[in-house]
């Protein structure tokens, strides 16, 4: 467990060494945040309510979905996919861990990174210009992080499913760029997802991605009932574990056409 | 002149690359199309529970979308510089490429050229003629022109911003996450910019002029002739934006402190 | 004779930024951060003639690839005058690489996709050869190089003798009165190091192509240069020709022993303790090294007075080799 931990902390201190990259990052997400607030608030015209939430909440929800984004966020399969075209990952193969667990560490660190120095003070200059209105509610709090966390975990195990790919695709560049429009369409960060019709609102309940930005979203903006909640975090529940499933089976095809093809 | 015969050469040996893996180029075909189906969604589901936005109506936005997928398709193909910094700056590539008798820029134009990225302006002129279409639009016989006009215009502005971009690695260690996050904010100048606030306006017409990308040559076509002006400073401000951006390369190449020190 | 190149008071620095150590550390770098001013080379001045082969020595990080890059125009001097071919490389880059080709040993010129009779003709449209120019140079580069039916086949089905010596003949196409070669036998075997020393001097003879060459393989330089520069953290520390280093540095004789019978190192001491040797002693195959100095009868005084004691399998006689010079000059840093 040990060496993972400091995974965590060799990725963060990595972070904090790109510092224009520091900068830029929070006035670019806040200028992001900003857009779409004008963005919803034109949607909104003189309208109370739109499917259930007010504009205020909206905002919060683009806010929220934004900055939780950066904690979620991660570009671990494209780091895979140079390091399987490179060859690189023959070696870590051989090293005492699992390279799949190594991989989701880095991207937590870059996570908790992006949280901390990021999502805060970015939520602190946003909400002093735009209205947001933050829950006062402990409780709402804690089911929002226990959320952002399998948030975290869902979007991981995709990208390590995309990742992956490289194995078996000679170019993967384009699926994960497709997976990067899908999941930012369909995850609920562009809008919310019972802004969609019906039909496809029924066929995303049977999709992973509503547990990656929507559900957090809602629980943050409280837009939904407390059953609901509970519901929505045990569903994502279901699909970390899920996504195992297909990751390990993947990752043993892959070990093989490694052994096989040399690296 | 010598430039345009090396881009020819360069183009015919990239179909040859391109022409040996198929399947790849299908893929990304098939993602291209998902990208720009995405925003195409996005206004649609908006449009569901609103008639207007300020005043423009769910046609007008999907044209101005469907204008904006040109410039934005010439800028892909040409500028795919979106990993300079990895590929160029760490991995040293820029040694090579300043060992050869061409610009350095247009080299690298040349490399890493996407052609099949032009597939999106057949898109986009596909959207432009259904939203076109229903809102009954006609077309003078000056329209074809200063639609090309207004599209290089656009895709120099485009250009002109993401070498900007790539030029902040001759000065300083920052890794490409920026570009991502750009190819959001150039997202906003398809909307009416007067939906924004006067900053966020100003942003998009003075500083990331996106806006003239897509809503303010647009606005032609859709003849708001209130935004005229911004429509024909399409061509001005793209070239001085483009003009910038070389300058600023030019001198980010002296800069260069080549790999591994 | 015109100089080929000519480098007057070249002088490069980079900033290079420390980083705090721990978290704490990482933290206040965000806000400021250290730096130091790094000389990667520090004032040298050098110049080569038309037609020279010169070989660019020094251990890594002594300055060899910057002073390499700031020749060949990649990277811009903090000082110095450095002229090319008659042209200041920085300034006039893109008519200036027309008169110079360059091969990086690591790093490679070629498409990696397409197939290197592709890349050639791209980079003869490149530098604008025409037809029968490349027909004439290339048709004989290729032969000798011995790259014909390589052609057809993509740069990255190639091993590595055969991509260098597709990369040698790329950097020729346009017949560049000056070659720059950083590391060019990098991992290759003998017989393409000899290939490719041989093509070398053929070139030179032929066009009268000055050379300048870096390299970690010392045999490179006895084979090709006659003059070398040596540089050692940014400072040129020697520069002339390859045989009066080794006259002056190369001083003292090795004899080396194989004995019929066990010999301890202590007896033999014993036995010349009036002679001017010191011994040491290779145990992997138990041979005995003599190390004596140059005054005529060293040697033949040492053998007779081994001989006369010991039963011997072998003796060697060895001049001390170019790498054991560098060697000692670089433990002393200085010439």
């Amino acid at each position: 467990m040990d060496k993972y931990i400091e995974m965590i902390r060799i990725r963060f201190l990595m972070m904090l060494a790109y510092r224009t990259n520091y900068y830029t990052g929070i006035l670019i997400y806040s200028i992001n945040i900003g857009a779409y607030y004008f963005l919803w608030k034109a949607i909104y015209g003189g309208k109370e309510t739109i499917e259930g939430l007010s504009v205020l909440q909206m905002t919060t929800y683009v806010a929220v979905a934004w900055m939780a984004r950066a904690f979620y966020f991660n570009n671990i399969d494209r780091e895979m996919a140079m390091e399987i075209k490179e060859g690189k990952v023959a070696v870590e193969l051989i090293r005492p861990y699992n390279y799949l667990t190594m991989k989701t560490m880095q991207g937590l660190g870059e996570g908790i990174f992006r949280l901390l120095f990021f999502s805060v003070p970015g939520m602190l200059i946003v909400s002093l210009i735009f209205p947001i209105r933050f829950s006062a509610d402990i409780y709402t709090w804690a089911l929002f992080f226990v959320s952002i966390i399998l948030s975290f975990f869902i979007n991981t195990q995709i990208n390590l499913l995309t990742g992956m790919t490289t194995f078996f695709l000679f170019n993967n560049t384009g699926l994960i760029r497709a997976k990067r429009v899908i999941i930012d369409l369909f995850s609920g960060l562009l809008l919310p997802l019972s802004f969609f019709p019906e039909g496809i609102q029924e066929v995303l309940k049977f999709l992973p991605f509503q547990g990656i930005s929507y559900v957090p979203s809602m629980i943050f903006t409280s837009g939904f009932s407390s059953s609901e909640t509970v519901q929505a975090i045990f569903l994502q529940g279901i699909w970390v574990l899920i996504l195992i499933v297909p990751i390990q089976a993947l990752w043993i095809l892959a070990k093989k056409m490694l052994v096989i093809q040399g690296g | 002149m010598f430039y345009i015969r090396m881009l020819g050469q360069y183009m015919g040996q990239y179909l040859k690359t391109r022409l040996q893996y198929r399947s790849d180029l299908v893929v990304e075909l098939v993602s291209d199309l998902l990208f720009q189906a995405v925003n195409l969604i996005f206004i649609i589901v908006v449009f569901g529970h609103t008639d207007f936005l300020n005043g423009w109506s769910r046609d007008e936005i999907i044209f101005i979308y469907g204008f904006f997928l040109v410039p934005f398709a010439l800028f892909s193909s040409f500028f795919n510089i979106w990993d300079f910094n990895e590929r160029y700056i760490v991995k040293g590539e820029l040694d090579r490429i300043l060992t050869r008798p061409i610009h350095s820029l247009f080299q690298i134009v040349l490399e890493r050229m996407e052609l099949e990225s032009l597939f999106g302006a057949i898109t986009g002129f596909v959207v432009m003629g259904y939203a076109g279409a229903r809102l009954g639009l006609t077309i003078n016989w000056y329209d074809p022109i200063l639609f090309c006009v207004f599209v290089i215009g656009g895709a120099l502005v485009y250009a002109g911003v993401f070498i900007l971009i790539a030029c902040i690695s001759f000065w300083a260690d920052a890794r490409t996450s920026i570009m991502p996050m750009m190819y959001n904010i150039g997202n906003y100048g398809r909307y009416p910019v007067d939906i924004y606030n006067t900053v966020i306006r100003f942003v998009l017409t003075w500083i990331l002029p996106f806006a003239f990308v897509g809503v303010y040559p647009a606005a032609f076509f859709l003849r708001r002739e209130e935004w005229y002006i911004y429509s024909f400073l399409t061509p001005v401000i793209g070239v001085v934006f483009f003009t910038i951006s070389v300058f600023v390369w030019n001198e980010g190449v002296k800069r260069y402190r080549g790999a591994g020190n | 004779m015109k100089n080929a190149i000519e480098v007057q008071g070249l002088r490069k620095e980079f900033k290079s930024y420390s980083s705090r150590s721990g978290l704490k550390g990482a933290f206040r770098d965000l806000f400021s951060r250290n730096y130091k001013v790094l000389h990667a080379v520090n004032d040298i001045s050098f110049s080569v003639k038309q037609g020279e082969m010169v070989g660019y020595i020094g251990e890594n990080g002594a300055g060899k690839s910057t002073t390499i890059k700031m020749l060949t125009g990649i990277l811009t001097p903090s000082a110095g005058e450095v002229m090319v071919n008659g042209m200041n490389p920085h300034k006039e880059r893109e008519a200036f690489v027309q008169t110079i080709g360059v091969v990086f040993g690591q790093r490679s010129q070629l498409w990696w996709d397409i197939a290197v009779q592709e890349s050639f003709r791209l980079l003869k449209k490149v530098y604008k050869v025409s037809d029968e120019e490349y027909d004439r140079h290339m048709g004989h580069v290729i032969q000798t190089l011995d790259i014909g039916p390589l052609l057809d086949k993509p740069v990255r089905k190639l091993s590595l003798g055969q991509r260098m010596r597709c990369e040698l003949a790329a950097a020729l196409i346009h017949n560049p009165p000056l070659l720059f070669l950083d590391e060019p036998t990098i991992g290759l075997d003998v017989l393409v190091k000899l290939k490719i020393r041989d093509f070398l001097k053929e070139i030179n003879e032929k066009y009268n192509t000055t050379i300048l060459l870096t390299t970690h393989d010392l045999t490179d330089i006895e084979a090709l240069c006659d003059r070398v520069v040596m540089l050692d953290e940014g400072n040129i520390i020697y520069d002339g020709a390859l045989q009066s280093l080794k006259e002056t540095w190369g001083e003292g004789k090795e004899v080396q022993f194989q004995f019929m019978e066990n010999v301890e190192i202590t007896d033999l001491e014993k036995l010349t303790r009036d002679l001017p040797v010191k011994w040491e002693l290779e145990e992997k195959e138990q041979r005995f090294i003599a190390y004596t100095t140059d005054e005529a009868d060293a040697v033949s005084n040492l053998i007779g007075t081994v001989i006369s004691s010991f039963q011997i399998k072998d003796v060697k006689i060895m001049e001390v080799s170019t790498e054991e010079i560098i060697r000692k000059i670089y433990e002393k840093g200085e010439v």
